[in-house]
């Protein structure tokens, strides 16, 4: 999944059109709760099942994107 | 309980709770219990009830100078928790023991020494008496937001939780078939319906990490394999599980029977979705409850067997009073809720308490006097079966919220009386934020509101510096270094649901016509400034 890919969840999730690759999620409003649609659509578009604390981890699209790719 | 592959039997878990009360010692007063999601810490709560004690849970998690406020908040002497873990001076720190050996040797129970005698604790440490526990002694302190910045200890009598606990059994219908999942925090008082109905009915208590691992992909296949049966959610993440059943067109296991949600308004767009997912055979019951209330008060089936038809849903019902509560709608629409359930109040808070807890005459029939020769006289205020005895219902505590009621019964949750929030199914005042941030030196005003980001609730926070600074000489620089000063700042010493996620420096707030600080109308005008 590539930034612009992660960085359309993000703006679909939060409901906020002004997401950059480096956008922090947190930052932007979102919550644990929010994270789970996150990571199902991550898990949706890739197969790849992360956690919350990989989120908390990576909470940019620019390092969520990253993530991804080493758990692939 | 089961945790993985390892599997606590009833009668491991009552020699467990009797070694921890050993430890503690008859009578060892408030017992602050460091939290963990696993069997542990329902070992530490039995066993501090166990030996006669009051159970306070502290999270672990929570920076240091917040759990050192709740520890001298609630008066423990003893906490229970890891070796090496920080306590305040003069707190003895005990070690949970051991759970026992699986298949040990089973000792016989000793007798009550009177059969009349109701017992609410176990045999005492000492193995000969009990330890004698009354309804009215406290059971746990929980805390609740407070508006001086200062949480709120809740005090909990025993009677309240036999009482409530006997009602969600029924309310739930448990029985030792049930597989319940162990969801909630051990530090709220919702886990409490998850363990105490389970462990009163010969139920299993499901503990598994993939159900707080966020990937609800995870979760459902856990609740599959688990062969869960219930299911007791916040709301707020029940409504993200119906978004995902839908949109990844995923099923519910058809383990689950019962599926449990609480602790904000069910959203009716969720509801729709959930009712087309024809999970006809699955309850949905929505629940109502205060801290101070005990666990559930109201309560009602939304879908399933047991479900009818109320009116129009565009706002979902909070239920009806469940059997034990006596409810009371002020002329303000306020909800006040009474009956043996109520906290005793809020600990060493005689004004907090006074002000919420209110005595008032029984609305049904206060001059109806009571009948001496009549033994089933409904006013007879000794009559300990009768919650409506006015001698019990003349407590009443003000929920803060206003409610209305369907031609049905069922009442509606309109809004709230004061400015509290619900952050993640959890109670904040913004006032003990606001309070917490105006802690900082550098901090001269602030105002915390609460903000929708796509349908939750999140804090912000509009703060003025101390400095008389003029608003056009803020440098920019000086504001986000202020901003990031208040956030590292808060996150060293309040829980992450009270740290807001965005703080924006602002030369001014907005006041209302008597001078007070408007917090909608500050975060009216900067919202467009804050990124």
């Amino acid at each position: 999944m590539n930034v612009d890919a992660v960085s359309a969840v993000f703006r679909e999730v939060l409901e906020i059109p002004e997401v950059t690759a480096d956008s922090d999620f947190f930052v932007m409003g979102g919550d644990s709760l929010l994270a789970t649609r996150v990571l199902s659509a991550v898990a949706r578009a890739t197969g790849v099942e992360l956690e919350f604390d990989d989120l908390l981890d990576a909470p940019t699209p620019n390092a969520l994107s990253k993530k991804i790719a080493e758990a692939a | 309980m089961t945790r993985h592959d390892r599997t606590v039997t009833y009668a491991e878990l009552d020699a467990w709770v009797r070694a921890t009360a050993r430890r503690l010692g008859p009578e060892p007063g408030v017992v602050g219990v460091l939290t963990s999601r696993s069997a542990d810490t329902v070992a530490a709560l039995l066993g501090t009830l166990a030996a006669g004690g009051v159970y306070c849970p502290i999270d672990p998690a929570y920076p240091w100078p917040r759990r050192e406020a709740l520890m001298a908040a609630s008066g423990c002497r003893m906490v229970i928790g890891e070796p090496g873990s920080a306590v305040p001076s003069g707190v003895r720190l005990i070690r949970l023991p051991e759970p026992p050996d699986p298949g040990m040797r089973l000792t016989r129970l000793p007798e009550p020494p009177d059969p009349g005698v109701r017992l609410v604790g176990l045999p005492d440490p000492g193995g000969a008496g009990f330890v004698a526990a009354a309804p009215d002694d406290p059971a746990y302190i929980l805390f609740t937001s407070g508006s001086t910045g200062e949480p709120k200890p809740v005090v909990t009598p025993r009677g309240a939780i036999s009482v409530v606990t006997a009602g969600l059994r029924e309310l739930f219908g448990i029985t030792p078939d049930d597989r319940v999942l162990q969801f909630a925090s051990l530090n709220w008082d919702t886990c409490l319906e998850e363990i105490l109905p389970a462990l009163t009915s010969g139920a299993t208590l499901v503990f598994h990490d993939h159900a707080y691992s966020g990937s609800l992909h995870r979760m459902l296949r856990m609740i599959d394999a688990e062969r869960i049966t219930v299911l007791d959610l916040p709301t707020a993440f029940w409504h993200e599980l119906v978004h995902h059943l839908t949109a990844e067109r995923a099923a519910l296991p058809r383990s689950v029977r019962l599926v449990v949600v609480g602790g904000e308004a069910v959203s009716p767009a969720r509801l729709a979705g959930w009712r087309a997912l024809g999970l006809d055979t699955v309850r949905l019951l929505n629940t109502y409850g205060c801290t101070e209330t005990t666990l559930i008060t109201h309560a009602i089936d939304l879908h399933g067997p047991h479900a009818r038809e109320g009116g129009p849903d565009d706002r979902v019902p909070i239920g009806r009073p469940l059997p034990h509560v006596v409810e009371r709608i002020t002329e303000e629409g306020e909800l006040l809720v009474g009956g043996p359930a109520l906290a005793l109040g809020y600990r060493d808070r005689p004004e907090a308490t006074a002000e919420r807890f209110a005595e008032l005459d029984d609305p049904d029939d206060p001059a109806d006097p009571i009948d001496p020769d009549d033994p089933d006289d409904p006013d007879d205020p000794d009559d300990p079966d009768d919650p409506t005895d006015p001698a019990v219902t003349r407590r009443y505590f003000r929920t803060g919220d206003r409610v209305s009621r369907r031609p049905d019964g069922a009442l509606v949750h309109e809004g709230r009386l004061d400015h509290q929030l619900k952050v993640r199914g959890i109670r904040v005042d913004p006032g003990e934020v606001e309070a917490q941030i105006a802690g900082h030196p550098r901090v001269g005003a602030v105002a915390v509101v609460g903000v929708p980001v796509a349908g939750h609730t999140t804090l912000a926070a509009y703060v003025v510096p101390r400095s008389s600074t003029t608003p056009a000489a803020m440098p920019a620089d000086t504001t986000a270094s202020l901003a990031a000063e208040v956030l590292d700042y808060l996150r060293e010493h309040v829980p992450a649901h009270l740290v807001p996620h965005r703080i924006t420096v602002v030369p001014e707030l907005v006041h209302t016509a008597s001078g007070k600080v408007d917090r909608a109308g500050s975060h009216r005008r900067y919202r467009s400034a804050a990124v």
